[in-house]
């Protein structure tokens, strides 16, 4: 299961987390973009779900681990990252053949990026909620608090803001993040995708 | 002391500050947590209280903006449907900030009890199994793999004419350019690695030779002394303001 490229790969995508969400985070902007990382280790390992699942929800937890020196909110949010690599691989590695295909077919390619951020951005929205209410009341550190500002100041109570705030919020981001791991995943040289592929299947991908 | 030991007083630690204890417990909390400090860091500390004021005062500052200046209310009020105030929403905000200061400062402690370890030594020295210490060392080490890809990648850019120095709106429209040259650049130099460098070297051999053999232990030295403390005070930690309440 857990071959030295993948190793390896786990290692990049929790450094891509890392690298990507720290910036946004620190520059406060209404998103996070700190899952770009497990979502595109999910993709490379695709077709096999299993294998996909394990090696996201490992470069996610890695890459909380790290960030936490940074975001000290993070951490908490370690279920989100579980159920971001359990969505990616039951749902958005199903359309890795999509997004890899020569020559991109823009209509497929967009409407599995839209249905897999939405419903990766709902599921993670819902299961943040309560996190983001009962522990923070309300407001972490990222621009998206401002949502849950918006919401409270309008009447909403603290769960109900912060639910609507993850599915004001989270849907959005999480398209972006498929979009930028689609992307990155296209660009990826077949070589590496080959060396994270069980011997049989090699062939199949080049 | 050993990093294990360490790690394991941080997260009793951790554990406390979010468990909510009431004033006493607060007061205990910190008297524990600053003689952990000045025995184990002594001039250290101030390092450490440094580095948390510096990752959390801009935090503070947002979620002031954020809490005081635009809802205007605390949790509790919202939830009780009363009219709140600004001054209960700052009280709020002071609370969090100073929690999240406790656990950054708490976890700059404990690195900085073993600042003269690497890296490399530091997770060599956990209690954790070889393959989660590899990926650990390796995730580092691609950290700093990746900070080089995104400081060619942009140099290279810029050198281009794609991106521009100082702060642009072509640099926004062109960020998507930036981060798919740092990630093709990041899988040739692992592909690289993986190909030639690391077999030629057997750099995953001999790195597994030194986690295995970095032979951590548990329950050395001063560990035998503050474990003990740690799980003894946060009994009377949990219990110092229930008993007070009784009488």
């Amino acid at each position: 299961m857990f071959t030295t490229p993948r190793l390896i790969i786990i290692g990049l995508g929790a450094a891509l987390n890392v690298s990507i969400g720290t910036i946004v985070y620190l520059i406060k902007l209404p998103v996070y973009l700190d899952s770009i990382g497990t979502i595109l280790v999910a993709l490379l390992l695709a077709p096999d779900r299993t294998a996909a699942f394990l090696c996201a929800w490992a470069a996610g937890w890695i890459g909380l681990v790290v960030s936490g020196l940074i975001n000290p909110f993070l951490p908490w949010f370690a279920i989100t990252d579980v159920a971001i690599a359990l969505v990616t691989a039951l749902l958005t590695v199903g359309a890795a053949a999509t997004f890899r295909a020569r020559p991109l077919r823009p209509i497929w390619f967009t409407a599995q990026v839209l249905l897999c951020g939405a419903v990766t951005g709902i599921v993670s929205g819902v299961v943040s909620a309560p996190v983001v209410a009962y522990l923070f009341g309300g407001v972490t550190g990222s621009g998206s608090a401002l949502v849950v500002a918006v919401f409270l100041k309008a009447g909403e109570n603290l769960m109900s803001a912060a639910m609507l705030s993850g599915l004001a919020a989270d849907p959005p981001d999480k398209i972006l993040q498929v979009l930028f791991a689609a992307l990155l995943y296209r660009a990826t040289p077949g070589e590496l995708i080959a060396m994270l592929r069980p011997p049989t299947q090699v062939r199949l991908i080049r | 002391m050993t990093p294990n030991g360490a790690l394991a007083v941080a997260f009793v630690l951790i554990a406390l500050s979010m468990s909510g204890p009431g004033p006493r417990g607060t007061a205990l909390l910190l008297m524990l947590t600053l003689a952990f400090a000045l025995i184990e860091l002594r001039g250290a500390t101030l390092i450490a209280l440094r580095r948390a004021a510096v990752v959390v005062l801009p935090l503070g500052v947002f979620m002031g903006l954020v809490w005081i200046g635009i809802v205007g209310r605390a949790p509790a009020e919202i939830a009780a449907d009363a009219t709140g105030s600004r001054a209960a929403a700052l009280v709020y905000v002071a609370g969090i900030c100073g929690r999240l200061f406790f656990i950054v400062a708490v976890i700059q402690l404990v690195f900085l009890r073993f600042a003269q370890l690497t890296p490399l030594q530091f997770v060599g020295a956990l209690a954790l199994p070889v393959g989660v210490k590899r990926m650990l060392v390796v995730t580092l080490s691609l950290i700093a793999t990746l900070r080089h890809a995104i400081d060619r990648a942009h140099t290279a850019l810029i050198a281009a004419g794609t991106l521009t120095r100082s702060p642009s709106w072509r640099n926004l429209f062109h960020a998507w350019r930036l981060i798919q040259a740092v990630w093709l650049s990041a899988v040739t130099i692992v592909l690289g690695r993986m190909r030639d460098k690391w077999p030629v070297e057997n750099t995953l051999a001999l790195l597994d030779r030194t986690l295995a053999g970095g032979n951590p232990k548990w329950l050395l030295g001063d560990d035998r002394i503050w474990l003990p403390i740690a799980l003894g005070a946060a009994v009377v930690i949990l219990l110092a303001d229930r008993i007070a309440g009784a009488s």
